[in-house]
């Protein structure tokens, strides 16, 4: 695997600013205590995480998350299964309160407002984040009215029959269905169905979006498709994606966590530093496949 | 195998068990549908009597029709599967819709004046009109005042000022409701055109929707026209054939426009199905050959006991003259009351409970007692019915909307359950798609989770509603004559049923040609009825499937 990660080189680039990449793998490393005094030297992460538990029920799926997410910029969450990278990823958005057992702690900020604050509305909050799922689950509607569905229900004006086109062509599907709006959804093929799924989530064109490993129910051509997607959408959206797929981390993101069992964020930077020279030996073991 | 030079197989290992269980699983199976075909066939034998026809009949019949039909069906056959299931489901499709036509030209012939009729569909349109107005300003107008502005222009169109609140206490009306006004009216059209002008354009529009797509809008006017003049036609030309014009139009506008409808979809639309269309074509003509060579020939018919004067005739003192009309009439106002009643009520407390209703002990213990309200014996329910009613609240016993709200306390359970099981079949992706999509619960419910389920809720009710057709001891319970000689002429009017009648014809005082002509009779009618009502359901679930 570890043969794999000359290509990052391509991706992240030099446009990340590295001072700031440092100061934040310094708060991850060393908790908490660190992060007050850091945070003001940054420039103003879209997502911010501070303390964050989550429980359900009894059993602790994320210990203590701190993590910085910086603006239009692909962040890739990897980690072995059960790590607790889709309960992270349904924090952002609030997804969790739809399950009883789930509780969490701690603060997890959009642009500075936390979000388990009293006062925020969850549905107003997923206006502004997308999700894309792990499945595609376009609705059982024709492929306009999948397009257009965040645009009805949120009440957006504006000229539906072109953000419904600007959309799919964004997600790189318009030439395939522009002839087809009004058929069904679901007699697309998968790969089609998750870039519908795609344009369907950037229609209402939210600020954030998440992705759960968007492109593990997809075949090979279909996943370096949605892979070469999400690195455009990154020129205008904040996108974090959950991936269990370390190549794909490479390729695409400029920005990786790990997440380790038990729920930790282990460690936090710099694609290509992670995958080059990751500071734990754990993340190393990890990466190298000597354990999963 | 040392010992042995030749090749040895692998040996044998005995299933005998498991083929003798094998067969007594599906003996299981058959053991019911064996024993009640057994008698609808000989009830369909006493009702029909095909022994009494000349046998050069039966066999005029048989080359005209039984021969070319197996003939087209083989044709149809080799072609494809598609195009015989297609050519079946028209041939059902045709016998269905001609049965729900004669059911609904017997209310508009004997219970709804058109007028009425066209009065309650404007005084329902136009504030619909208005809602749907209101709504589309939805972001300007807050809620509350979207809200009012609709009540009051349902309310305003219904009932007029002050309506029934204002009878109550007594108030004389200040301005009449749009539905009073129109119906009022000195000058109406003839009541055959109001028909084919409310019932027309709907189907004309479904059916140019269906063939035409929207593809070809020249193919959408020329279909739309076509039915349009079917329907007209059937009320100008109905009298030529010796049906009334109201009737005609409402057969030619629901029995026989919907499956011209889909034969011609068919021919347009699916080339590889189109054969399968022959069956149903020899079917017809199969049929107009045999009874013009019957009739030329002079062969006897067989003498049917369900004939046209049975189906249109009341219960008389001879057996050779009763006749079911009142019952079927009374049943189907029966189930139209009971399906307004029980779907709403049962398909909301379905969605509340698997959408809505928190998982606490309170929730699980209604849950259980719902699965144990569906076991309840009929009778009970007509005690219920009787008590609530009758006794506490004063109804006449007996009547249309005593029965109807019976019943359907009787089916809700059923409802609720088959409505749950089509909602929670709804995949969790589907929901968390529209919830990840910034959705509020109601928006989720109404345009993901309702749509999505909706056939299956459809099919599980028209089921429950079955049940409620068959059902007899909840109808005498309240007090429902056995025998009435006319339709009712309102919800508020005593009314017969046909499992009642049939009840009354096989009761002690009867004599026994009513036991075996007019019962036999009865139940052929009784179970055809809901044999047609239960394909829907049928056609509805397989297409369901096919879709998932
Ligand atoms: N709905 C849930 N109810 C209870 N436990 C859950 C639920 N979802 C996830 N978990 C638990 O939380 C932990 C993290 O799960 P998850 O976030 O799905 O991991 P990942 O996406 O990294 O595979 C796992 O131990 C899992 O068993
Ligand atoms: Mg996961």
């Amino acid at each position: 695997m570890s043969d794999n990660t000359p290509q990052t080189d391509e991706p992240a680039g030099g446009e990340t600013a590295d001072p700031t990449n440092d100061d934040m793998l310094v708060e991850t490393d060393v908790a908490a205590a660190t992060s007050g005094s850091t945070a003001g030297a940054t420039p103003d992460p879209v997502i911010r995480s501070r303390d964050l538990d989550v429980f359900y029920g009894e059993e602790q799926a994320l210990d203590s998350i701190d993590i910085d997410i910086p603006e239009n910029r692909v962040t890739a969450i990897i980690g072995p299964s059960g790590c607790g990278k889709s309960t992270f990823l349904r924090c952002i958005n609030r997804m969790n309160d739809r399950i009883d057992a789930c509780r969490v702690t701690g603060e997890l900020s959009l642009r500075g407002k936390n979000v388990y604050d009293d006062d925020v509305d969850p549905v107003a909050l997923r206006r502004r984040v997308g999700m894309v799922f792990q499945e595609p689950n376009p609705f059982p509607k024709s492929i306009y009215d999948n397009v257009a569905y965040g645009l009805e229900i949120q009440n957006i004006e504006g000229d539906h029959d072109e953000i419904v086109e600007q959309s799919l062509k964004r997600a790189a599907l318009w030439d395939e269905v522009s002839h087809q709006l009004d058929s069904s959804g679901l007699e697309l093929s998968g790969g089609q169905q998750q870039r519908l799924c795609i344009a369907r989530a950037i229609a209402p064109d939210p600020e954030v979006l998440l992705m759960d490993e968007p492109a593990s129910a997809l075949d090979p051509v279909a996943t370096s498709q949605v892979e070469d997607l999400i690195e455009e959408l990154a020129e205008d959206y904040t996108v974090v994606i959950v991936t269990h797929n370390m190549q794909q981390a490479a390729r695409i993101s400029d920005k990786t966590a790990v997440f380790l069992t038990g729920g930790e964020l282990v460690e936090f930077g710099d694609t290509d530093q992670i995958f080059e020279n990751p500071e734990h030996q754990r993340v190393e073991d990890y990466i190298t496949g000597k354990f999963g | 195998m040392a010992t042995n030079n030749e090749i040895e197989g692998f040996g044998r290992v005995s299933r005998t068990i498991g083929t003798v269980f094998r067969y007594l699983l599906l003996a299981a199976t058959l053991v019911g549908l064996v024993f009640v075909t057994i008698l609808l066939v000989y009830v369909a034998k006493d009702a029909v009597q095909p022994l009494t026809a000349d046998p050069a009949w039966h066999l005029t019949f048989f080359l005209t029709l039984v021969v070319p039909t197996l003939a087209a069906g083989a044709y149809a056959y080799r072609e494809s599967v598609e195009a015989l299931r297609t050519g079946v489901f028209s041939v059902g499709f045709v016998v269905v819709a001609l049965m729900f036509s004669g059911g609904a030209a017997m209310i508009f012939v004997d219970i709804v004046e058109p007028l009425t009729w066209l009065a309650f569909l404007l005084a329902l349109a136009v504030p619909t009109a208005v809602t749907a107005a209101v709504v589309s300003y939805d972001h300007r107008v807050p809620f509350a005042a979207q809200f009012l502005a609709t009540v009051a222009a349902f309310y305003l169109s219904l009932f007029g000022i002050p309506g029934p609140l204002g009878s109550l206490a007594g108030v004389p009306t200040l301005v009449p409701s749009l539905f009073d006004f129109v119906a009022g009216l000195p000058l109406a059209p003839a009541p055959w055109l109001m028909m084919a002008g409310t019932l027309g354009p709907p189907v004309a529009y479904v059916g140019s929707q269906y063939v035409a797509g929207d593809r070809d809008r020249r193919a959408h006017v020329l279909t739309g026209a076509a039915v349009l003049a079917l329907v007209l036609a059937g009320g100008a030309l109905g009298p030529f054939a010796g049906v009334d014009p109201v009737p005609g139009v409402v057969v030619a506008a629901i029995g026989l426009a919907p499956p011209l409808v889909y034969t011609a979809g068919t021919a347009a639309n699916r080339p590889t199905e189109r054969t399968g269309l022959v069956v149903p074509a020899t079917i017809v003509v199969g049929s107009l050959v045999g009874a013009a060579a019957t009739d030329a020939l002079g062969f006897a018919g067989p003498q049917s006991w369900v004939d046209w004067a049975f189906l249109t005739g009341s219960h008389s003192s001879t057996a050779a003259e009763a006749g079911f009309y009142p019952a079927i009439g009374g049943s189907i106002l029966l189930m139209l009351t009971v399906a307004v009643l029980a779907f709403p009520v049962g398909i909301g407390a379905a969605v509340y409970l698997e959408e809505y209703a928190p998982d606490n002990r309170f929730t699980r213990i209604i849950d259980v007692n719902i699965s144990n309200l569906a076991g309840v014996p009929s009778v009970v329910y007509g005690l219920l019915g009787l008590g609530l009613f009758v006794t506490y609240l004063n109804q006449p016993p007996g009547t249309v909307l005593l029965g109807g709200a019976t019943l359907g306390l009787l089916i809700l359970p059923i409802v609720i359950i088959s409505a749950r099981e089509a909602v929670r079949a709804v995949p969790e992706d589907m929901r968390a798609a529209s919830y990840g999509m910034g959705a509020t619960k109601w928006q989720t419910v109404k345009n993901v989770v309702l749509p999505r389920s909706f056939s299956g809720i459809l099919t599980g009710t028209i089921l429950a509603l079955g049940r409620a057709i068959g059902e007899t001891a909840p109808l005498i319970m309240i007090g429902a004559p056995n025998v009435k000689y006319s339709l009712p002429a309102g919800l508020s009017e005593a009314a017969s049923a046909m499992p009642l009648q049939v009840y009354a014809w096989s009761s002690l005082y009867a004599s026994d040609g009513f036991y075996e002509q007019a019962v036999p009779a009865g139940v052929v009618v009784l179970v055809a009825i809901l044999l047609a009502m239960n394909s829907i359901a049928i056609v509805l679930r397989n297409k369901y499937q096919s879709t998932e």
